[in-house]
Formats: structure tokens, sequence, C-alpha cells
């Protein structure tokens, strides 16, 4: 308990000092241990991967099994790649101009059904995704969406709008009306004074919530799987999983596929995590 | 959600009637994406399911296509499996949740401290959350992996094991191979919202506390845990809602397998539709997997509205 002074008694000390290293060390190697072993796998050679007795470090750091898996022509993981990227940087903009819209109007207009409509959206994201499978498959082949860029950005839109539009409610609420009052006397509309005052006010948060449609996207792997069939279409996790089901588990290319997956969230979230952090647990804390 | 209640209620003076109209005119205008979106998205695929689960809808037999009325819920009262399922949904979602809430709460304890490098340390622990959960799962299967996984060697060189263990395919290890990489995955959940919560109390009443001759474990006792109780409540519902209905990883490690001893009841849904698209009685599956979670969620409602008024 440093932050509060001069450690007192004995326990405090001991608590401040050994337990706490102690803690935080084996917290950090609990947490990195798995990503740090995924990666010495992914730069080892065929022959290291399946040494026996195991070998933990690669005497011959290389790159092949990253090579393998981008250019792979059975498991085009390149194309994963860049399915993922498009149709998670199309959920993002979508949701966050729709939950930019639909935030603002609960935060600032007064109309019937607004808090059944907030409820409405909590519930959502207490339903089991496993519920939706089979309807929406029903419907996107029904609208001839099967294996299309469409059926997984609108699928995306039932568990990103729901918990983005009530992250973006909480960021107006804390935005002072009195600022748009004034732009409005001012001779703003209504639109002039969201785009004027209220979302420069708002752009970390809505940072925040189009990095979270994004990372939450990228997730997404049981519509992936059940709404494409060609192997070009799958996106970053059902490409994985594709991978794994192809022939028997090869895994270096494997590896390096995992790794490269994990790379653009954790930038993505390092850069962010301030925001992301406040905007997930705002509903939460009380004061 | 505070927030978000107590602007709602504080309305601006009275504005005048056409103005009125014409904002709340506006208010929907914005809103209808957003609605638009839910009812295409989840209002029409849930009727749609509820109507799925009373017919005969095999992919493959569409010969058999026909309405069943309550065939497949009856179906589903028979099914042996469908009973396990929701035992192993029980064990992994208690075994889970209770499991990420003690490591979670050590680690915001932990990381409330002051020290150098706590802003690395922090993202750095967050990371096994953010990943997608096909990662996570992966990941695990080549530790476990019998042969060449490290956690075999490695309890094998700590002198804890003498052979090599199957971790993921042995039906007695299984569940709790798959629980033990769920808890990884959450404990950073836990962490920021707990962390959230201490860093909300205020430092007064440790001090207070502290003037009134409490130790370490009493303060901890009488003032850290009863201001925090709101916090626990309701990250610790929407983690077991969220685990519930959780699929990802155990379909990506076993696949409820061997011999369904992790099938919890949600893969076991996905299984019927994705693998013997058997869509009538996947249908029949959401729906009760769906009036579950509503029970859970009024109840929890229910009592988070106590923890509000009491707290």
């Amino acid at each position: 308990m440093k932050r509060r002074g001069i450690p007192s008694s004995a326990a405090e000390r001991v608590l401040g000092g050994p337990v706490l290293w102690t803690g935080l060390a084996g917290l950090t190697a609990f947490a990195l241990g798995p990503f740090v072993w995924m990666l010495l796998t992914s730069l080892k050679n065929r022959q290291e991967l399946y040494a026996t007795p195991l070998r933990y470090l690669p005497d011959h750091p290389t790159f092949e099994n990253y090579v393998e898996a981008w250019t792979s022509p059975i498991t085009p993981f390149s194309r994963f790649f860049l399915n993922s990227l498009w149709v998670c940087s199309a959920t993002m903009v979508a949701t966050t101009a729709i939950s930019v819209l639909a935030g603002y109007a609960i935060a600032r207009f007064r109309f019937a059904g607004r808090d059944t409509l907030l409820l409405i959206f909590l519930a959502t994201q207490m339903f089991p995704s496993v519920l939706l499978i089979a309807p929406l498959l029903t419907q996107w082949r029904a609208l001839g969406l099967i294996d299309t860029y469409q059926a997984l950005i609108y699928s995306n839109f039932s568990f990103t709008v729901p918990f983005t539009v009530w992250m973006m409610v909480g960021y107006f609420s804390s935005i002072p009306r009195e600022l748009e009052e004034s732009a409005m006397i001012d001779g703003c509309s209504h639109f002039g004074s969201l785009c004027r005052v209220v979302l420069p006010l708002a752009a970390p948060g809505i940072a925040a919530t189009a990095i979270f449609a994004f990372v939450v996207s990228w997730s997404e792997l049981l519509f992936a799987i059940s709404f494409t069939t060609q192997t070009s279409m799958r996106t970053l996790s059902a490409g994985l999983l594709y991978m794994v089901g192809q022939y028997e588990v090869q895994w270096g290319p494997l590896s390096a596929g995992v790794i490269m997956s994990t790379v653009p969230v954790a930038v993505l979230f390092t850069f962010l995590q301030r925001h992301l952090i406040h905007g997930l647990t705002a509903g939460a804390v009380k004061g | 959600m505070s927030t978000a209640q107590s602007a709602l209620a504080s309305r601006r003076a009275r504005p005048l009637l056409t103005l009125r109209a014409r904002s709340l005119l506006t208010g929907y205008l914005y809103l209808a994406p957003a609605a638009l979106c839910l009812l295409a998205t989840v209002a029409v695929p849930i009727g749609k399911a509820i109507q799925l689960s009373l017919y005969n809808d095999v992919l493959f037999k569409p010969q058999e296509y026909g309405f069943a009325g309550l065939a497949n819920y009856i179906r589903l009262v028979e099914d042996p499996v469908f009973w396990l399922t929701l035992w192993n949904s029980f064990v992994w979602v208690f075994g889970s949740v209770i499991l990420q809430f003690l490591a979670g709460f050590a680690a915001a304890l932990l990381l409330h401290q002051a020290f150098t490098g706590r802003t690395v340390i922090r993202t750095v622990m967050l990371l096994p959350w953010v990943i997608p959960g096909v990662v996570v799962g992966l990941i695990w299967e080549w530790l476990y992996q019998p042969n060449y996984g490290v956690i075999n060697d490695l309890l094998i060189k700590a002198d804890w094991l003498n052979d090599r263990v199957a971790w993921l395919s042995n039906p007695d290890l299984a569940m709790a191979a798959v629980i033990f990489t769920n808890v990884w995955r959450g404990i950073p959940f836990f962490a920021i919202m707990l962390l959230a919560g201490l860093q909300a109390v205020p430092d007064e009443l440790y001090e207070a506390a502290r003037i009134d001759g409490a130790g370490v474990l009493a303060r901890f006792w009488h003032v850290t845990l009863p201001l925090m109780r709101p916090i626990i409540v309701v990250a610790t519902a929407t983690r077991i809602i969220w685990t519930f209905n959780y699929a990802d990883l155990i379909f990506v490690m076993t696949s409820g397998g061997p011999a369904n001893a992790t099938q919890i009841t949600s893969t076991y849904t996905l299984m019927q539709a994705y693998a013997n698209l058997d869509f009538g009685y996947a249908a029949a599956l959401s729906v009760v997997l769906l009036l579950i979670m509503l029970a859970f969620t009024a109840a929890y409602l229910r009592i988070t509205k106590g923890v509000e008024e009491t707290g």
C-alpha cells in the first residue's frame, strides 16, 4: 500500500513488497506464456517443432511458416486476412454511424418507449448467438446472400449495435447539453450542433466504440463458418479453423496464422485500452 | 447505466410545442437505422427461430419438411444428451466464473497498487481477453498437445506427472482443461471491472478505518467488499450469461467431445445446426436456451435493483 504513505504494519510491508512483486510476475507470466510459446513455435522449422525431447528455443529461427501460411494455395491466409479486414472495417464504419445517431437520440430526446428501447438493447446482448444461426442462415439463403460479405456484415450488427449504442449513450450523457443549446441559439440546427459541437467532444468515445466494433467482429466465428461455404470467402477465424480441418494439423503454419491474427487486435487494443476500459466499465461503476 | 439514466431523467425546460414535435421526429429519425438493424438481425430471426422449432426441417431431408407441432420439444425432453449438456453447462459456467472471479480479484488488487510500469503490465495482462476465441482455442490445443505440448513437458520435468496425458481426449479431464482455458481468457474481464470498482472506493474511508485501528484484512473485509458489492454483482451476472452462451472455445477445442464430456447446451445447439443441419431441433434447443437466459436475466435485474436500493 505504498501510495497511501509509509507502510505502517508488517503485514502491509509484506503485501506491498514480496507478495506484490511475486503476484505481478506470476500474473504476467500466466497471461503472456501461451503467446510466447506460440511465437516460439511459429519460428521453428519442422524438425525442431516435432523434436523429442521438446526443444524450447528455435536454434535457427525462420519465417518459413509465415511465408507458407500467407501464400498457401489450399488455405490462403492472405485472402482470409483481407476478408476479415474488409468485413470488420465495413462493420466498424456502419456500426459507428448507426450507434452515434441512436446513442445521441436516446441521450438527448425524450420520447415514448425510450426506457423500453434501452432495455431491449441491453437484453439483446444476453441472447445466445447460436440462437440466430439457423434463422439467419435461412434468411440469407432466401435473399441469395450466402458467400457474400454483406451476410457477414449484417449479421455482425446483431451483436455490435446493441452494445455500441449503450456505450454511445454513456458518452453523450456525459457531455453538458448547454453547449449544444448555445450552439443552437447561435443558429445551428440539431444535426449541425451534433456535428460541430457534440461529435468533436465525443471523439475519444466514438473512437473507442469503433475499435470495439472492429475487435469483436474480428473474433466472430460462428456466423463466418455458417454463412460462407467457399474457401475464398472465409474470414480469419473461420480460416484458422479450416486450416485445422484440412489434413493433420500443421502446427507450424497454423501457429504463424495465430500470431498474425493476434497482432492487429493487440495493437489496436493497446492504443485505445484506456478509452475501451472506460467504456466497458462506465455502466457498471457508480459515481 | 446510472449516468445514462440520470441524464435521461433531467429534461430541459419545456420548449415550444412545434419545436418539440420536430425534435421528437428528429429523434425517431436518428433511431431508425439502429432499430432497423435490430429488427432484421435479431427480432425477425428470433421469431423465425420460434417458427422453425415447430417444423421438421433437416436440410438434407427436404422431403420430410413440414409442420411438426411440438415434436422437436418432445424430442428434447426425451433426449438424454440434452440433459447432460445442461449439467455440463452448469459445471462449465460456475467452474469458469468462480475461478475467473477469484483470480481476477487477486489481479485487480495487485494492479490497484502503485508501481512503475503499471500501464504496461495492465495492457499485457489484458491480451488474453481481446484475441479471437479461435486463437485462444488453438493456442491451448497446442499447449495441451499430448506429445509436443509444453504443459505435459513441464509437468513431467517438475515430476508432477509420470506419463504424457491426453488432456482434451480424456473424458475425465477434458472439461477441466477447457474450463482452465476459459479461466485464462476471462481473468482480465474481472480484473478490469473490479479494478474500476476498487478505484471508485474513496481513500478517506481507508484512512478512517486505519485510524480506527483496522488492519489490512479488516479494511478489505469491512470497507472494500461492501462498497464493491454492486460491481461484483453486475460483473458476475454478465459473465455468467456470457459464459453460458459462449460456444466458440469448446467448439474449436473439442467440438463437445470426447463422448459429449464437454458438450454444453450452446455447443450442442450449434452442432445440431452446423454439423447435423437439423434446423428444427436446433431452433427448439435455442428457444429453450433463450428461455433459460431470460429467466436468469429477470432474476438478475431483480437482484441488481435490490442492490441499488440498499446500496
